[in-house]
């Protein structure tokens, strides 16, 4: 497979599609859902088969980055169980798509149980004075309204990603609160070290979120992912 | 770029210097002839001399290649006067005007103007917009304000990006008695920026201690790993904690504002942060002072009780550990005062005693304890145990801080006595705690990854 950045930057885009996004994370070592790009409703239900239900079913277009609001909500389908459904929820996609002259494919991928884990955002930016620089959060909709994060001057090495899930307030979240799965801080830790070495290594990123990355008991698996290029790469 | 002939200059031109008192010319023509060497008055305009020094036409005529060139012109004329300065074989340059980057527009290109006269002669340009720097051991003032010959010299190196917080910075230290060993207000750091500084003072021999202050500079990642590379402990107080990131599509970039990096970034490079000008020099002082601390683990011995919880609690709040004392320290802290207070730590000794000392020299040698924080109000009877500390100090190589209260008079005439000793001493509970908490900040942020102790805490301190 060709570099996905380099693809994006040959066709004039300045973000990767979740799909290429989630490629190159997952070539670098993240865990990612297992799932493929598809053009047709057909080849949605093939896929669906051979993945296993359930399943997601999102749109995937360059131009599209909010993929839940796209469209009256129909660019995100979860928990689907079968082929009527999957079938359904692609041919709408393709529909709205090319109601809206938007170039889209459909994005079909395995479904992940968010009760077996912990939301949390890994990500990282390329600041002007600081250079890389990464960060963990709590994840999902508290986000936005608690600001639990944690940030560093990347690159860094796995010990120090290990401290940033120490420091978050929602760290007892980590270790199985109140009945809550116990998942993997070094599989976290992981997935910021990546993020960061990403950032450090190709002057052409500007953005990586992994938002959520859903931290399990055994693995931390990207669930949506967002990489940016520079504007001037 | 000579920076040492900025910082440390044989002979001084001041350039649009005045016989008109209450000018900028005047005023820095006078503090700079209460420095040694050479000075000389420059300005084409002036006729017969200034404070007993003949008026030069032009930097160039002079005969001598002056060190440094004190800029008291208006911004427009600036770049010019830079190139003759150039041309002179000036080694550095203040330049107090303002009308520069800091304006936007046409004193952004002025500022290039300036960058670039400088360039081909490596001048190298405090400001502009600065106030200047001193340094009192040599009574040199670089400086156009008044009443600097009072700041006592001393180890602190003030570094501050503006140049009246510098001001601020060095009259409180004046306040608290407390001497410094240059004080430099960096302005819009044209070519002479936070890393050229706090190298010359990392090698300045009688700077123990930086303290730094920074609004923002476009190469934080510079400023951070020149902390980082010096061996001089630097102290960091960064302004802009409401600053907001710049408007992001993805939560990571409004997640991730300026104040946070900064705090994230001093940390991750080893250098102790505080939240005001008195911290800064509160911990400031006892990292010039005290031996570099092994850990974070404070033990605390108070005559009163209250003053203890409250330096207890801002210490706890800070990052740092209370540890248990060892049996044996406790075991010779109940033989000393049997029915002591508190004999675990915090060390209370219920109010001063005779044999106050001794309990601090129990504590201090605790294989358990890096750092000693003592509080004690000042007890006419008693006086501070100064003998009994000496021989700790002697014994000891761990730092040793020591807070109390007590008439301004009194204080003035006994501290210094611990002061002498290599203790540092401060007048509230919390400024004692504060500067505890910079020793355990400094140990943290630079303990050895590979030893386990390091890590064991879990604030955001490392």
């Amino acid at each position: 497979m060709s570099d996905p950045i380099d693809a994006a930057a040959e066709s004039g885009r300045s973000a990767l599609t979740e799909p290429e996004a989630k490629a190159l994370l997952g070539e670098r070592g993240l865990s990612v859902p297992d799932g493929e790009r598809v053009r047709s409703p057909a080849e949605a239900v093939d896929v669906a088969e051979r993945i296993g239900y359930p399943v997601v079913v999102k749109v995937a277009s360059p131009s599209i980055q909010h993929k839940s609001e796209w469209a009256d909500g129909i660019g995100v389908n979860v928990n689907l169980e079968d082929d009527a459904a999957v079938r359904s929820a692609a041919s709408a996609i393709l529909e709205a798509a090319a109601d809206r002259d938007v170039d889209a494919d459909v994005l079909v991928e395995e479904a992940v149980d968010l009760e077996a884990g912990l939301e949390v955002i890994v990500g990282g930016t390329r600041d002007p004075s600081f250079g890389p620089t990464v960060l963990l959060g709590l994840g999902g909709t508290a986000v936005e309204v608690l600001q639990d994060t944690t940030h560093r001057i990347a690159p860094i090495s796995t010990a120090e990603a290990l401290e940033m899930t120490e420091e978050l307030e929602a760290s007892p979240l980590f270790d199985g609160y109140r009945g809550g799965p116990t998942v993997d801080r070094l599989a976290v830790a992981e997935a910021i070290v990546t993020v960061g070495d990403l950032l450090a290594e190709r002057e052409d990123v500007r953005d990586v979120e992994i938002n959520p990355v859903l931290a399990r008991p055994d693995d931390a698996v990207a669930l949506d992912a967002l990489v940016t290029r520079t504007d001037d790469a | 770029m000579s920076v040492t002939r900025l910082f440390d200059p044989g002979s001084i031109a001041v350039i649009g210097a005045s016989d008109t008192p209450g000018k900028i010319g005047y005023e820095a023509m006078r503090n700079a002839l209460e420095f040694g060497g050479d000075v000389y008055p420059v300005n084409p305009s002036g006729e017969g001399d200034v404070f007993g020094r003949e008026f030069v036409a032009s930097v160039t005529e002079i005969d001598d290649d002056p060190d440094l060139a004190l800029l008291c012109v208006p911004a427009a004329a600036v770049p010019d006067v830079i190139e003759e300065c150039g041309e002179a074989g000036v080694g550095g340059a203040v330049i107090f005007a303002g009308g520069f980057a800091e304006t936007g527009g046409d004193g952004e290109q002025l500022q290039e103007r300036l960058i670039d006269a400088a360039e081909s002669s490596g001048v190298a340009l405090l400001g502009p917009n600065t106030s200047g720097f001193l340094v009192p051991e040599k009574n040199l003032y670089a400086t156009f304000t008044t009443d600097l010959e009072t700041i006592p010299a001393g180890n602190l190196a003030i570094v501050a990006q503006s140049g009246g917080l510098s001001y601020s910075l060095g009259f409180r230290a004046q306040n608290l008695g407390i001497g410094v060993s240059a004080m430099v207000g960096l302005g819009n750091r044209a070519n002479i920026g936070f890393k050229e500084a706090i190298e010359y003072f990392d090698d300045d021999e009688r700077t123990e201690t930086i303290l730094l202050h920074v609004e923002g500079t476009a190469d934080a990642r510079e400023l951070l790993e020149t902390c980082e590379s010096v061996d001089t402990p630097v102290v960091a107080y960064h302004v802009g904690e409401q600053d907001v990131g710049d408007f992001a599509e993805s939560h990571t970039g409004a997640l991730t504002g300026e104040y946070e990096l900064y705090k994230a970034g001093f940390a991750q490079y080893g250098v102790p942060t505080v939240r005001s000008c008195a911290e800064l020099i509160d911990a400031g002082t006892a990292l010039a002072t005290c031996p570099e601390p092994d850990g974070p683990n404070v033990g605390v011995v108070t005559a009163q009780a209250g003053p203890g919880i409250a330096i207890t609690d801002r210490l706890k709040a800070n990052g740092a550990v209370l540890p248990s004392l060892t049996e044996e320290t406790q075991d010779v802290v109940e033989e000393i005062l049997p029915g002591i207070t508190f004999s675990e730590n915090p060390v209370d000794t219920g109010r001063p005693m005779p044999e106050f000392g001794e309990v601090v020299g129990a504590v201090a040698r605790d294989e358990n304890v890096d750092v000693v924080l003592v509080y004690e109000l000042y007890e006419k009877g008693l006086g501070y145990p100064v003998e009994t500390l000496e021989e700790v100090v002697e014994d000891v190589d761990k730092p040793i801080v020591f807070a109390s209260g007590g008439p301004e008079r009194v204080l003035d005439e006994e501290l210094p006595k611990l002061e002498e000793l290599g203790i540092p001493t401060y007048r509230t509970p919390e400024s004692g705690a504060d500067a505890v908490a910079g020793l355990v900040q400094y140990a943290r942020r630079n303990a050895d990854p590979n030893v386990d102790d390091a890590v064991s805490g879990v604030t955001a301190d490392e």
